[in-house]
């Protein structure tokens, strides 16, 4: 199975949202990083063919999706960010009519809303109306839907927006067990979510792919450029103009920085195993920085 | 079982209640009105209510007979004995009429019947009550039947009406269909119902009202993504969320015809269904009985209910949220109150007798009517198949806007 982005664009006016993308995506868990307005939300609703491109083309398998019409959709199992429920269906209901959607028969329909809400924890208020629930039993039905019809393309994003540390961990394990043999494409902006359980990293700036690779090797191009060493705090603010920081740590009255820099910024420097989060504020440093605090404000 | 989903989408909804219990109320307020403020009169004075309908029905029993021209003859010719009376007759400067006992006795229990009877001695386009009664000459006049139809052909070449050689045709057709001698007698219940059916609007209004957020609803939520990448989303959905709307706006308005056909036919009585049109209006062309005539304009009605909910489905996909489609709809359903026509010709009247408003009226007795080509059709008919089309292609229109809607 293939998932083909072929010069896929979106313009809105005179910006380019998505700017002639190319990918080839086989079976594989992708996370799909980038800042906000980055185009991520845009592509992904391109590849769930409720957003028309500007130019280019979605295949799979060789076929546009054009094409394929409901064969198509019938494969896709989608979680946009912050969708919405119908507060007057109960979960149970809401999974049903959905699966009608999806064109479930009655019979699967209903094997496959008791075992999803089951494995999302849900299964003991699949009675009770959405209204009542909380922001994270709404994120886990979103991805109970998404799964109904044990989609081959499975596109999720910002799943994790606004859940706390513990449910973000309950949904990285939900989205690992449904990934297996599938294109699961996760949106994010929140690193940590994606360095557990993503094969392939797909970065995006400005609407256009800054940098596909798979997980194990994506931080190599900042491989020997990440830095840590200790400093007065005075000179804080001198490292931060003349380096990119990615993380500064107080320890007692000192301050450890964590800098990425094509050279030893001092003699004392350690050159450290760069990690994702690094390769990410490295490529989107203050806007990285401005969303990083916004998460630790959520 | 989409449309099963979709149809408790609809009625799951608070708002869907509140709507149909204010607009359930209002349609039993309104057609309750004409049996709360019924009145008739005898020497002792008003009688209201159900005790003024039991006493009107008690009089339509000795008149419930067929209007032949010798009984018509009969009922002319002792008005006129009476009148010929002095004592009988009272004059206010202006016109003569019986009084006193012979007043209470003879006209008052079969007042409705004589103004009948009179009207059709009157030119077109004049009503002068019973005033003409005395004067007729019975030996040239008295042919009711004919009397009538010679009114009809007058009001047909009338030059303000303006009816081509086809038209009048046309209604002079339809006019010897009538079956005579008319029979007479009460039908107090189906007047109500035929005089009051542009209060229907209101029901209809509710019912656009609820079925407003059917697509838009889903944009302003954000349900849309979901649902329109998925399997049927942009096929079978659509087709589901239409037919799940019509099915409850077909439901929901027959429970307001139920409460608005029920609360008159319950206190006046359904006597009267078989009887012809022209005991109400003898210029009535349509050959039809009052239970007739109103399953037909109901049957307009309902074709109208569903364009205004093709064209509310239609806004819905459009739009992106309810209150838009209200801002849009309102105007197209409330703006016609205010039009009134001024003849039963011309572009503006013909348009106006077509729009929502004007057609849930019947208007059986303005002989408007439609030339297309070599063909003739009444306004009745034209209503039917300029619904039909509108609710057609407007439906289509609603399903298609909704499969290409892009979510942003």
């Amino acid at each position: 199975m293939h998932l083909q982005l072929q010069n896929l664009s979106k313009q809105y006016g005179t910006k380019w949202a998505v700017n002639h993308v190319n990918a080839d995506l086989a079976p594989g868990v992708y996370g799909l990083l980038g800042a906000n307005g980055a185009g991520k939300t845009t592509l992904m609703r391109m590849i769930c063919g409720v957003l028309k491109p500007t130019s280019g083309y979605i295949r799979l398998n060789g076929k546009t999706i054009e094409e394929l019409g409901e064969k198509y959709y019938s494969q896709l199992g989608y979680m946009p960010q912050d969708f919405g429920f119908y507060p007057d269906f109960t979960a149970r209901e809401f999974m049903l009519y959905m699966a009608a959607v999806k064109g479930l028969d009655p019979q699967t329909a209903k094997y496959r809303t008791d075992q999803l809400l089951h494995t999302v924890n849900l299964h003991k208020v699949a009675n009770k109306k959405i209204k009542s629930f909380s922001g994270g039993m709404k994120q886990r039905l979103g991805i109970a839907q998404a799964e109904l019809n044990d989609p081959s393309i499975l596109i999720l994003d910002e799943p994790t927006a606004g859940l706390d540390p513990k449910e973000r961990v309950r949904f990285r394990n939900l989205i690992s067990n449904f990934a297996k043999e599938k294109i699961v494409i996760l949106s994010t902006h929140i690193v940590s979510d994606v360095s557990y359980i993503a094969d392939s990293i797909l970065m995006m700036k400005n609407g256009q792919f800054l940098l596909s690779a798979p997980m194990e090797t994506v931080t190599d191009v900042i491989k020997g450029k990440v830095w840590e060493f200790l400093i007065d705090q005075r000179k804080v603010a001198e490292y931060s103009q003349q380096f990119s920081v990615v993380n500064l740590h107080h320890e007692n009255n000192k301050v450890r920085l964590r800098i990425i820099s094509d050279r030893a910024p001092t003699a004392e420097a350690i050159n450290v195993e760069p990690s994702l989060e690094d390769l990410f504020l490295y490529h989107f440093g203050e806007d990285a920085l401005s969303q990083r605090s916004h998460e630790y404000v959520d | 079982m989409l449309i099963k989903y979709e149809f408790l989408k609809i009625v799951r909804k608070k708002s869907t209640l509140i709507v149909m219990g204010i607009s359930l109320l209002l349609t039993a307020f309104l057609f309750g009105l004409p049996i709360l403020q019924f009145q008739t009169y005898n020497q002792e004075g008003a009688i209201k209510g159900f005790e003024g309908i039991a006493y009107e029905k008690e009089q339509y029993k000795e008149q419930s007979v067929p209007l032949t021209n010798e009984f018509v003859e009969k009922n002319i010719a002792q008005y006129q004995t009476l009148f010929e009376n002095p004592a009988n007759v009272g004059y206010d400067g202006n016109e003569k009429f019986l009084i006193g006992d012979v007043y209470w006795n003879y006209v008052a229990p079969r007042e409705k019947l004589l103004s009948i009877i009179a009207s059709i001695y009157d030119s077109p386009n004049e009503n002068s009550g019973l005033n003409k009664l005395p004067e007729l000459d019975l030996t040239k006049s008295a042919q009711f039947d004919q009397t009538r139809n010679e009114k009809i052909e007058a009001l047909l070449n009338m030059p303000s009406r303006n009816m081509s050689t086809k038209q009048k045709e046309y209604w002079s057709h339809m006019n010897s269909q009538v079956k005579t001698p008319l029979q007479y007698g009460y039908h107090e219940g189906w007047e109500v119902i035929l005089s009051n059916f542009e209060l229907l609007i209101f029901a209809i209004l509710a019912i656009c009202i609820v079925i407003a957020p059917v697509f838009s609803g889903e944009y302003q939520a954000g349900t849309d993504a979901v649902i329109l990448s998925s399997k049927y989303g942009k096929t079978k959905l659509g087709t589901a969320k239409i037919i799940a709307s019509l099915l409850f706006g077909i439901l929901a308005f027959t429970l307001h015809i139920i409460v608005a056909f029920g609360l008159p036919l319950a206190a006046f009585g359904v006597d009267g269904w078989n009887l012809p049109l022209q005991i109400a209006d003898p210029i009535i062309p349509y050959p039809y009985s009052f239970l007739q005539a109103t399953l037909i304009n109901l049957g307009v009605i309902y074709l109208v209910l569903i364009a205004m909910i093709s064209l509310t489905l239609l806004l819905s996909a459009k739009m992106k949220n309810p209150y838009l489609v209200l801002i849009v709809l309102v105007p197209i359903l409330f703006i016609p109150l205010f039009l009134s026509p001024n003849g039963t010709t011309g572009a503006y009247n013909l348009t106006l007798f077509l729009l929502p408003y004007r057609s849930t009226m019947p208007e059986i007795g303005k002989y408007i009517s439609y030339p297309i080509g070599d063909m003739v059709f009444d306004v009745l008919s034209i209503r039917a198949i300029l619904y039909i089309i509108l609710s057609s292609v407007i439906m289509l229109l609603a399903r298609f806007t909704f499969m290409k809607h892009q979510v942003a």
